[in-house]
């Protein structure tokens, strides 16, 4: 029998595949808060008991990885008018091969690291591998400014996998102070966002090679 | 045996009447109230009634074409577990064999096609041929992903009895994923609406359509039967998978997976109502997402079934 995990984890791989072969901006936040709602209630049921602490900071995870990030992403694009269409790098199709390979290579390499043996599914450490260089990928193949900053939100989803993974409960001050950065991040590259659009009209980080000092 | 031969006499004789199952829930979606269930039988009978006209550039391939593409869709059936029972052939390694007689109908059609030196044909066989390659791929895919789970080459071994749920207990979630690439493939290889759409009006936009323009008569209801079975061919892997119950009254079983059969017909009218059908080059892009599918069920049953 599979695990409760691991099930959740199949999910979160899956958004990797569709997130990496989605072309349009609304459908690329809408897998990336799919995937922050999985990877933050996969702790519920890795630990067999949590404390009321543990159930407030992983429940307010919920809510800024799951709705707030991709809420405030959904209204930057509807009121700055952006446009729907991602440009590439690297093309959907290859994108897409990529993303298999990440998913084959991920395992072998989790078990060379060898990290620890924890209570949970076989799959946590592979997955997180997964999305942190698919985070990674995104962030190279893709010029549009907003995809770049999802995937950005990819990598940190694989870091608190991780995290999730190595801690046993004492750790949700430290993965709440690293998703604070994160929303802070998040925030200032909308500001950003939001002047590069108005200089430039568009998003592609193409255009700010031609900054002068 | 004899059950084995029933059932599949029983799977050609209703293979036209699920087609017609796609035609009433795209009407029911449009409002209308379509034509009747028996269609494609009184469309059959009609087609038999015709003549033929054969065009002064054509060889004796245009006239075979027909005749091998609906016998390779009979042979398929055969080696096919209709209802969960065994089917009337099977050796070891007969999917292999069974995908491979399919193409091979669909090279006597292509060929056919070619044949009449129809522009508009020669188009739309160079796309039959080019998505059925991705579609191979995921076919090979999901059949290692099997083999994997029961060690065996045979679609008994995996459609019979109670070893479909077995294959559900053993890998689980990913077998999700399989369902999906097989609905994927199953629209591609019948040319349903998301790939081609079957009702257009366009010739520069059909792909299985306008590679039979020049079919008339019998020969035309030859083609549309092999389609019809070819259908049912695929619709009934699906099926089983998604209902592999597996009831001890042969009579029960029947009835049961008819039903699952119209549940998958009805999602292939529900596909065709809601979507449209994808510009060309994204085509290709949707049956690889297929493979992507199917690939990623294969490595993820790998991590856990050791």
């Amino acid at each position: 029998m599979i695990h409760p995990v691991d099930i959740l984890l199949i999910l979160v791989l899956l958004s990797v595949l569709f997130a990496f072969a989605s072309s349009r901006l609304p459908v690329l936040i809408r897998i990336l808060a799919f995937q922050g709602v999985v990877v933050s209630i996969v702790p519920f049921f890795l630990e067999h008991e949590m404390t009321a602490g543990g159930i407030i900071f992983t429940t307010a995870t919920l809510t800024i990885r799951g709705i707030i990030i991709p809420w405030s992403f959904y209204s930057m694009i509807k009121k700055m008018g952006i446009k729907r269409e991602v440009e590439t790098i690297v093309s959907y199709n290859a994108s897409v091969f990529a993303s298999l390979l990440l998913i084959v290579a991920a395992p072998m390499l989790s078990h060379k690291f060898n990290m620890i043996s924890f209570s949970g599914g076989t799959l946590i450490t592979s997955t997180a591998i997964t999305l942190v260089v698919a985070g990674m990928f995104l962030l190279m193949a893709r010029r549009n400014a907003i995809a770049m900053v999802l995937g950005y939100i990819m990598m940190e989803n694989g870091i608190y996998l991780i995290g999730t993974a190595l801690s046993s409960g004492a750790q949700h001050i430290v993965e709440f102070g690293i998703l604070l950065d994160v929303l802070a991040g998040v925030m200032i590259m909308a500001i950003m966002l939001q002047s590069i659009k108005q200089k430039y009209d568009n998003l592609d980080t193409a255009q700010l090679s031609k900054l002068k000092e | 045996m004899i059950e084995s031969i029933i059932l599949w006499i029983l799977a050609i004789c209703l293979s036209p009447f699920y087609a017609a199952v796609i035609l009433k829930v795209k009407a029911f979606f449009g409002g209308k109230k379509g034509p009747p269930l028996l269609i494609h039988y009184f469309t059959l009978i009609k087609l038999m009634q015709k003549g033929s006209v054969y065009s002064n550039s054509t060889t004796f391939i245009f006239k075979m074409g027909p005749i091998a593409s609906l016998s390779a869709a009979l042979m398929a059936l055969l080696f096919l577990p209709i209802a969960g029972r065994s089917p009337v052939l099977s050796f070891n390694g007969d999917v292999i064999f069974v995908l491979y007689v399919l193409g091979l109908g669909r090279f006597f059609t292509i060929a056919a096609a070619m044949d009449t030196a129809s522009p508009f044909e020669g188009m739309g066989a160079a796309r039959e041929a080019f998505f059925p390659i991705i579609c191979e791929a995921t076919m090979f895919m999901i059949l290692i992903l099997f083999f994997q789970l029961t060690g065996e080459l045979t679609f008994a071994a995996y459609f019979t009895g109670i070893q479909t749920s077995g294959l559900w207990r053993v890998a689980g979630a990913p077998m999700l994923f399989v369902v999906m690439a097989f609905f994927i493939i199953l629209l591609t290889e019948n040319s349903r609406v998301p790939v081609d759409d079957p009702a257009t009006h366009l010739e520069l936009t059909m792909i299985h359509e306008v590679m039979v323009l020049d079919h008339s008569g019998p020969d035309f209801g030859l083609i549309e039967l092999g389609a019809f079975i070819k259908l049912l061919f695929y619709s009934t892997f699906v099926a089983r998978l998604i209902c592999p119950i597996h009831a001890a009254h042969p009579f029960v079983n029947f009835v049961i997976f008819c039903a699952a059969l119209s549940g998958v017909y009805v999602a292939i009218g529900v596909t065709e109502s809601v979507m449209a059908r994808f510009r060309m080059d994204r085509v290709s892009h949707f049956v690889l997402t297929s493979f992507a599918l199917a690939f990623f069920a294969t490595v993820i049953t790998l991590e856990f079934v050791k």
